[in-house]
């Protein structure tokens, strides 16, 4: 599992330097939106697709670059989150905690696009999709082509993926 | 004391928009809300009295430049500034030749919100 090759050659970008914006985005966005600070790790060698438990929020991109940025939360720690981010207490799965985590997704997705397109119109980001479970698989095509990068917050590990392909 | 719309797909965004105003010592007095621009300007149709709006450019119906676009051509001239994951300079740039005031990129914090705002409110 690593950065695909056109990513890396196009973006003149390595895979340590992609996960280190994964973790910087991921950072900032935690410590001033949500106000927890997490820890970021090493980027994992395998894909995860299969999650138990957890929440997940999904952009992706088209255009120039496509593909997708996500983050997979366990519930409780996504309760956290979304209290956090409310000001309020949430204590079960519903619309809140799916607004509340979509719209983290959106903004590490922002956070990326602005890696790949300086200008901003050659890359365009979605709407943020979110699904939860008890035991739920996630795939994409290009598992192969992916960066996830493991953060530690409050006791519980998120994950955050980056998918990327270079459009001809 | 200023009225303001607050035009976001995300009610969790709009949440922390309206505390992070109130947070930055703003003298905010009604804050109304819409989920898209095509809420937004039913928002300002509805005769509200409105001293600032601030709306993300990613939603979908209406898109953040389209709703620029249509409060200006209504000719509403209230000041509007775009918060926004969307950092790239074209698009910042296609937003201010729209109409909007200026531009705040998310994450942001209480005090970025005072720099930008504090002289429009």
């Amino acid at each position: 599992m690593s950065l695909n090759s056109d990513i890396a050659r196009t973006t003149s970008l390595t895979e340590e330097q992609v996960a280190g914006y994964v973790i910087d985005a991921t950072k900032e966005v935690f410590s001033t939106m949500v106000m927890m600070d997490v820890v970021g790790d090493f980027p994992l060698t395998e894909p995860v697709s299969r999650f138990k438990c957890c929440i997940t929020g999904m952009v992706g991109f088209a255009g120039t670059y496509s593909g997708v940025i996500s983050i997979h939360c366990p519930i409780a720690l996504a309760l956290k989150v979304t209290s956090n981010m409310l000001g309020v207490d949430c204590d079960e799965v519903n619309d809140d905690l799916n607004d509340a985590i979509g719209e983290i997704a959106n903004m590490l997705g922002g956070s990326v696009k602005q890696v790949l397109s300086k200008g901003g119109l050659d890359v365009k980001l979605s709407i943020p999709t979110v699904i939860s479970g008890e035991d739920y698989t996630v795939n994409s095509l290009s598992d192969n082509d992916c960066v996830v990068v493991p953060f530690t917050v409050e006791g519980h590990t998120l994950l955050v993926g980056l998918t990327l392909t270079k459009e001809d | 004391m200023a009225n303001i719309l607050i035009v976001d797909d995300s009610s969790t965004m709009r949440k922390i928009i309206s505390r992070s105003l109130r947070q930055a010592g703003l003298t905010v007095d009604e804050i109304y809300e819409a989920g898209d621009g095509i809420e937004g300007l039913g928002v300002i149709a509805s005769g509200k009295s409105i001293q600032l709006i601030l709306s993300d450019i990613n939603m979908p119906n209406m898109d953040g430049l389209e709703f620029v676009k249509a409060v200006r051509a209504n000719g509403n001239s209230t000041p509007i500034v775009m918060i926004t994951t969307e950092g790239g300079e074209e698009i910042i740039a296609e937003a201010i030749s729209s109409g909007a005031s200026d531009s705040i990129k998310k994450p942001f914090t209480p005090d970025q919100l005072q720099e930008k705002l504090g002289g429009l409110i």
